[in-house]
């Protein structure tokens, strides 16, 4: 860890927020102070969820710091327990109130409620907010589960790891479930997401777990196996092939028939990246970076679904540092891990690869340098909780990340267009494609493929000299008025002017430049509204 | 409520007001086990009475941890029968970025089911090894090994009176003094509880007893107990069976029937009892240095 202006994970009472959000009936009182209240925002204005998230803030001011912080936690404790009376209290400090050292813990256990306090002491200063998910959700299930049961529930299983403020959690349960039910495997028990205390008793009556993020999932995942013998299925269905294996390893342990769920074609992913129009996606090199999950799934699909090169393969989740070493040794790459963005950006700029698959801050670094760029992974933006159907996993999520991937990348006869159109300007070398905004500098929005085109500067003059129009080509689109051939520009009347101004906005630029090589060719002064209707009629036989 | 106040202000009873006493970090407090530290002077046995008392542990049917926090990483070797690698080896293996590790990287099951952990250290003359020990009661707790542990070993070096000595200490309900019945491990002793009684000024740390070792007789060591208010826990006689489960690389509970291994069997067996039972916190009164000089009747 280092000091950084922005960081891959939020601090870790972050992730507890995650899960206490996610659940029902549980509440986090947090020693904070008040700027840390902040976090409430994530919730309610990224994730739009209905309701504050479960937190009781101290939010100590300065001034309470001379006298009883203690107090104030006890307070706040007893009074949150009156006032929502949860099945279960969380108790723990923010990053800040750590260092008053006031041990919310001993405090929260001593308080006497009627309810179990668990107490988290998350190291503020040593780990991040998948941590903090992980270790809150294990603390939670330490708390909750009691004896094993009697007897374990056949073809059932436990979706775990999914939390509120998850890159696509929400679907992801939703899709998994489905798969599950195909295969005759319903769910016991989904936690955090939708859980309430009394599930997580529930837990060791599945058959097995399903650690769907492993980043959370994992410390839980590991003591019920240790515990209570449910094992784990290790695949993460992400992508064609690892959720056919996914099928196969869960039909193989229930003694289900995979063959409901792998019927027809479960996913377009595959038909679509062999179609006849696919040498646009062959040998792309990519540069995956995201959360260790979802970047090894990311390197997969991209290698073996989509036949793509990966160039680069990294994450900021050291905790599972391991399992992505492990994977890019495969792709004969060197894993970069690190928590540090100006590293990702340095390798991405070093390897300038066609595709960049990595979090929000790469899909920064890839608009800066011109690249093409996907979302894969957490940290979660205002786009990650669409209002439709947008899962990762399952054969619905291969659907989704096909799209999501290839709409950045230039589509259609790429190639041949490109050798065609060599010498047009769109096409220029060292020029981004157009619908990347043409050049470095020009925004672009490769999660959002709408609003890319800027609006033309239509109203260019005329007399552009050459350099300057190779400037202002580089801006935008249909913007440029260039004539390379011609030995000086001709000038546009403001008649005719006016009327190209009647041309739908999509094809002006266009219209412009090809009048303003008509004129050129006749070696014309300007432009009147005869040369535009000319250059028309020339253009359209 | 007055319970409460107290309970939130206790790790500042004592220190008076305006204290910058340091008092250890909630993180690294462990709680709901049993927690040993074995000390005494160096040579005299302290790793083969910290592995063989841990076997007897579990013959009780205790899960039991072992850490050995001697930069020699020799303590848990009977248990493993190897030398295995120690957490600062893990920790530069991973540049020390401790979230990269699981547990199965430090921790080795030994003989019986005893988990094994070295903490190993600084290179000799350099470093410091309570930073080292300190680390990994963090990682142990991390990684959730102590929730499920009943008794936790540490097998402190030698008696070096620095941090590597003290951490130990922070962690400890009982430490327990292993000595024979002469002039040079009773003196080690002594300096050894005083050690501790300061120690305990600020942490839960008490003294369990002692442990008599590799001698035949232990009058020294009743008279200086007698004198510094300890108690002897159990006595090992110079059993040449023990100095040969090492050289097999065993625990005396690996070794062949024979009345002298029952016997320390049985003692093992009796002390890991008695320290289970609990022991009453002794009040000791350690001796200044020329005190037990002429104590312990050299002129």
């Amino acid at each position: 860890m280092q000091l950084s202006v922005w960081t891959y994970e939020g601090p870790p009472h972050v992730g507890a927020m995650r899960v206490a959000a996610a659940m029902k009936g549980v509440h986090y009182v947090l020693h904070a102070p008040q700027g840390d209240t902040y976090a409430d925002l994530l919730f309610t204005m990224i994730e739009r969820r209905t309701t504050r998230p479960p937190v009781t803030y101290t939010t100590f001011q300065a001034r309470d710091l001379g006298r009883d912080t203690a107090e104030l936690f006890k307070t706040a404790a007893r009074d949150a327990y009156e006032r929502f009376r949860p099945e279960l209290l969380l108790v723990g400090a923010s990053c800040t109130a750590e260092l008053i050292q006031d041990d919310p813990a001993g405090i929260g256990q001593a308080l006497g409620l009627p309810i179990p306090v668990v107490p988290l002491e998350l190291s503020a200063y040593q780990h991040c907010e998948n941590w903090g998910a992980a270790e809150t959700f294990y603390r939670i299930v330490r708390a909750c589960v009691k004896a094993a049961p009697r007897e374990k529930r056949r073809g059932t299983c436990n979706l775990l790891g999914a939390t509120a403020l998850g890159f696509r959690h929400r679907d992801d349960v939703t899709e998994v479930t489905r798969l599950l039910a195909q295969l005759g495997v319903s769910v016991n028990v989904c936690a955090p997401l939708g859980a309430t205390p009394a599930d997580l008793a529930r837990l060791p009556e599945a058959e097995f777990n399903v650690a769907l993020y492993p980043e959370i999932a994992g410390p839980t995942a590991s003591f019920l196996a240790k515990t209570f013998g449910q094992p784990t299925i290790p695949v993460t269905p992400m992508g064609v092939g690892a959720t056919r294996d996914f099928v196969r390893q869960v039909a193989e342990l229930t003694g289900k028939d995979p063959g409901p769920a792998l019927a027809g074609e479960p996913s377009r992913l595959p038909w679509y990246s062999r179609s006849v129009d696919s040498t646009y996606l062959t040998g792309k090199r990519v540069f995956v970076f995201g959360d260790a999950t979802h970047a090894i799934a990311a390197a997969r699909i991209a290698t073996e679904e989509l036949g793509f090169v990966v160039v680069g393969l990294g994450t900021y989740a050291r905790g599972l540092a391991r399992e992505v070493r492990a994977a890019a040794a495969r792709y004969g790459v060197e894993a970069l891990i690190t928590d540090d963005h100006l590293l990702v950006e340095e390798q991405i700029a070093a390897l300038a690869p066609d595709l960049v698959l990595g979090t929000q801050m790469e899909r920064h670094v890839a608009k800066r340098l011109g690249l093409p760029c996907a979302v894969i992974s957490a940290p979660v933006h205002v786009q990650d909780f669409p209002a439709r159907y947008s899962p990762q996993m399952g054969f619905e999520g291969a659907n989704v990340i096909f799209d999501s991937w290839i709409h950045p990348l230039m589509m259609g006869l790429e190639e041949h267009l490109l050798a065609m159109f060599r010498e047009d300007f769109e096409f220029r070398p060292g020029v981004a494609p157009s619908h990347l905004g043409g050049a470095p500098t020009s925004p672009t929005s490769p999660a959002a493929p709408a609003p890319t085109t800027a609006p033309a500067p239509v109203a260019a003059p005329a007399p552009a000299a050459p350099a300057q129009a190779v400037k202002t080509e580089a801006k935008g689109p249909p913007a440029a008025p260039a004539a390379p051939t011609a030995p000086q520009a001709a000038v546009w009347t403001a008649e005719a002017e006016q009327e190209l101004k009647k041309i739908p906005f999509f094809v002006r630029g266009r219209a412009r430049k090809n009048t303003e090589r008509f004129a050129a060719e006749r070696g014309l002064a300007s432009i009147t509204l005869e040369t535009l209707y000319d250059a028309k009629a020339h253009f359209s036989r | 409520m007055n319970d409460l106040v107290q309970l939130s202000r206790r790790p500042r009873d004592g220190d008076g007001e305006g204290s910058v006493q340091f008092h250890q970090a909630a993180s690294t407090v462990i709680e709901g086990t049993k927690v040993f530290a074995i000390y005494g002077k160096g040579g005299i046995g302290k790793s083969t009475t910290s592995s063989n008392l841990s076997v007897a542990f579990s013959k009780l049917g205790k899960r039991v941890l072992q850490i050995g926090c001697d930069p020699k990483h020799d303590s848990t070797f009977t248990l493993t029968k190897r030398l295995q690698p120690t957490v600062i080896d893990v920790l530069e293996s991973v540049n020390f970025h401790a979230e990269e590790l699981r547990a199965e990287d430090f921790v080795v099951e030994g003989y019986n089911g005893v988990l094994c952990v070295e903490a190993g250290g600084p290179p000799a003359g350099t470093g410091c090894g309570g930073y080292v020990v300190g680390q990994t009661v963090k990682l142990l707790k991390e990684h959730h090994l102590l929730e499920d542990t009943d008794v936790v070993i540490f097998d402190v070096l030698g008696d070096v009176v620095c941090g590597g000595f003290a951490a130990p200490l922070q962690h400890a309900q009982r430490a327990l003094v292993v000595t024979a019945n002469d002039f040079d491990s009773i003196f080690a002793m002594n300096r050894i509880i005083a050690a501790i009684e300061a120690k305990a000024k600020n942490y839960a740390v008490r003294l369990g007893g002692v442990i008599a070792n590799r001698s035949a007789g232990t009058d020294e060591i009743d008279r200086f107990n007698d004198r510094a208010g300890l108690t002897r826990l159990a006595h090992f006689p110079d059993l040449d069976v023990i100095r040969r489960s090492r050289l097999k690389k065993a625990t005396l509970f690996e070794m062949d029937a024979s009345p002298e291994v029952e016997l320390a069997q049985r003692e093992y067996l009796q002390l890991a009892a008695r320290l289970w039972a609990g022991t009453e916190p002794l009040a000791t009164r350690s001796m200044k240095d020329r005190d037990i000089f002429e104590f312990l009747g050299f002129e």
